[in-house]
């Protein structure tokens, strides 16, 4: 550096790379650009934030992804932490976004990424499912929502039912919700072996729910994301499971069918009320 | 019309909001003067949180406080932040809003840190114009805060205070004298913390900060996670004649502890406030790890304990 040294754009950024990759400060532009103290010289200075930055971003990403890290333990959820940091520093000024793009990046840097789907590692195709539905949990909590408006009722008609704001839905190669509320429980919690599993998330009263799903029902409430209506996720499930729509439309008004259920759950919206609500 | 410094309220001894004491606040409505929020916790929220701090407002008097508005930063002001910070306290109407003479991060990254300004003509420039732009933006001064700091810059030209100094005087911005930051700053910069709050334009002081400290022996890390020191209490004495008694705020924000617990260390606050020192056991130099500067976990939910499963 020379005489520009001094200009704040390169000392912020001189600074910020020194934080966040302590191994590229060399000791000389350390001395040159920071005043030493009698009990704290320059260098022990910058490491209190070169260690803080870590821990400050591991303590939170440990709050948002707690199965994830009892899944792989402390010390190996930190060290990805760590490469998280490195190749996706974070971006935002809300810390809700550190683990946005934890889970992605999990399977894209996962080491047997190109290799074919049988030779994969089990374990990490269930730390990325795993960490998946975490975000999609975390994601709810602040979520906007529907509490203080009314919901659908069992007398609202099935044309009017849509998916309430707060509503979430996930499939998985393995039964990562279990996984997770048997962790929250405190419960035993062995890896488990790669099932199907569907779940939805929703959130009323500012309590978020976990619903585990069929795969038909998952078909149903897909089909009414973006929008869609009751009749939409019937057409679904019939297509799925080749059954005739009325027969399917039997099933869901059933006593132990989807929609009494899902109501009560507050999964649905009277989309006529939503529509009266907007216009006063 | 923008309100001068000089006539906002002297809120008294308040609290800063935290999430694990939200329901005993709801519910119990304890004596509390006032809340700080930190903004950032509550500025994007669709969920409780949001909710919670309308509550609150309705309640209590209320500030917000940030800690990523990075008015250091060259990178430029984020907009889209300031228009989320704007809509909160359009609906909060907080006495006023405040953030710390610090940048957060550079190059499009945020270290979620509060990183120390080379205390410079050329920063102070810089920092004053963003200041009239933010306060522009907000339509009120803004509040800003000393930060805590591990390093100095070797080329700075002036020392905290008549950087703050002048930076008020240029923008017309209100200052947050944070005690606990001063004295550890000046610990670990060998100065004088007497001197530095003797020094400040506490004629601009809105409000003051206190908080514990981890003490390292030949440094300390500003931790928030424990009572505050003696020392500190002697420097707030000091601070609270020089500012005539400024809206004070304790910040417990690591190992936070019950909302009694946090409230009886504030109301440490008024042995302090006649002059008179009271007598303070010395909490012993602890050893072990250092523990995390400006901790930001109590930032994130638990959102796992809120989470409930359901039979299918």
């Amino acid at each position: 550096m020379s005489g520009e040294a001094a200009a704040l754009q390169s000392v912020q950024h001189w600074m910020h790379d020194a934080i966040a990759f302590p191994r590229r400060a060399g000791r000389d532009e350390i001395d040159r650009l920071l005043a030493s103290s009698p009990g704290l010289s320059a260098a022990e200075g910058l490491a209190v934030y070169q260690r803080g930055y870590f821990q400050r971003i591991a303590s939170c990403m440990r709050e948002q992804f707690p199965a994830t890290g009892h899944a792989l333990g402390a010390p190996l959820f930190d060290d990805f932490v760590a490469d998280y940091l490195r190749e996706r520093p974070p971006e935002s000024h809300t810390l809700y976004d550190l683990g946005r793009r934890f889970p992605s990046w999990l399977e894209e840097t996962r080491p047997d990424r190109d290799a074919p789907p049988e030779k994969r590692e089990t374990w990490a195709d269930f730390m990325v499912d795993l960490a998946r539905f975490e975000r999609a949990v975390f994601a709810m909590f602040d979520a906007p929502g529907h509490e203080g408006k009314p919901f659908a009722r069992a007398a609202t008609p099935d044309e009017r039912l849509r998916l309430q704001p707060c509503f979430a839905l996930g499939a998985y190669d393995f039964p990562v919700p279990a996984y997770y509320h048997a962790v929250r429980l405190d419960q035993p919690a062995p890896l488990p072996p790669a099932r199907q599993s569907f779940a939805a998330l929703v959130r009323s009263d500012y309590v978020t729910r976990t619903i585990p799903l069929s795969a038909p029902h998952y078909r149903f409430l897909e089909a009414m994301t973006e929008g869609g209506g009751v009749e939409d996720g019937i057409a679904a499930v019939a297509r799925h499971l080749a059954l005739a729509p009325d027969e399917v439309r039997r099933s869901w008004r059933a006593a132990d069918g989807g929609r009494q259920r899902w109501i009560d759950w507050h999964f649905f919206i009277d989309a006529a009320e939503a529509q009266d609500g907007q216009g006063g | 019309m923008r309100t001068a410094i000089a006539d906002l309220p002297r809120l008294g001894l308040g609290l800063g909001l935290r999430n694990v004491h939200f329901e005993q606040i709801l519910a119990e409505r304890p004596p509390v003067d006032w809340f700080e929020a930190i903004s950032e916790n509550f500025m994007d929220s669709g969920g409780r949180p949001r909710a919670v701090i309308r509550r609150i407002a309705e309640l209590y008097p209320l500030v917000l406080h940030g800690v990523s508005l990075s008015i250091g930063s060259v990178d430029p002001l984020n907009l889209d932040y300031l228009a989320r910070l704007k809509r909160l306290a359009d609906e909060v109407q907080p006495a006023w809003i405040s953030d710390h003479l610090c940048w957060t991060g550079v190059l499009g990254l945020n270290s979620h840190d509060l990183l120390p300004m080379p205390l410079t003509e050329e920063s102070l420039g810089h920092v004053a114009a963003r200041v009239r732009q933010v306060q522009d933006v907000l339509g009120r001064p803004l509040i800003l805060e000393n930060p805590s700091s591990y390093v100095r810059f070797a080329h700075s030209t002036m020392d905290e205070p008549e950087y703050l100094h002048r930076l008020a005087e240029e923008t017309g911005c209100g200052l947050l004298l944070d005690v606990n930051n001063v004295y550890v700053s000046c610990f670990n910069a060998g100065t004088d913390p007497a001197a530095y709050i003797e020094a400040f334009p506490c004629d601009r002081v809105v409000q003051m900060h206190l908080a514990g400290h981890q003490h390292r022996g030949t440094y300390i890390i500003d931790t928030h996670d424990r009572p505050v020191r003696p020392e500190v209490w002697d420097l707030f004495r000091l601070a609270w004649a020089r500012t005539g008694g400024a809206a004070t705020l304790l910040e417990w924000d690591g190992d936070i502890p019950s909302f009694a617990e946090c409230h009886a260390e504030l109301l440490k606050a008024e042995l302090h406030m006649g002059g008179a020192a009271a007598p303070a056991p010395a909490e012993p130099v602890r050893s072990g790890a250092d523990r995390i500067s400006n901790p930001v976990g109590f930032l994130v939910p638990r959102v796992m304990d809120s989470n409930l499963l359901e039979e299918a």
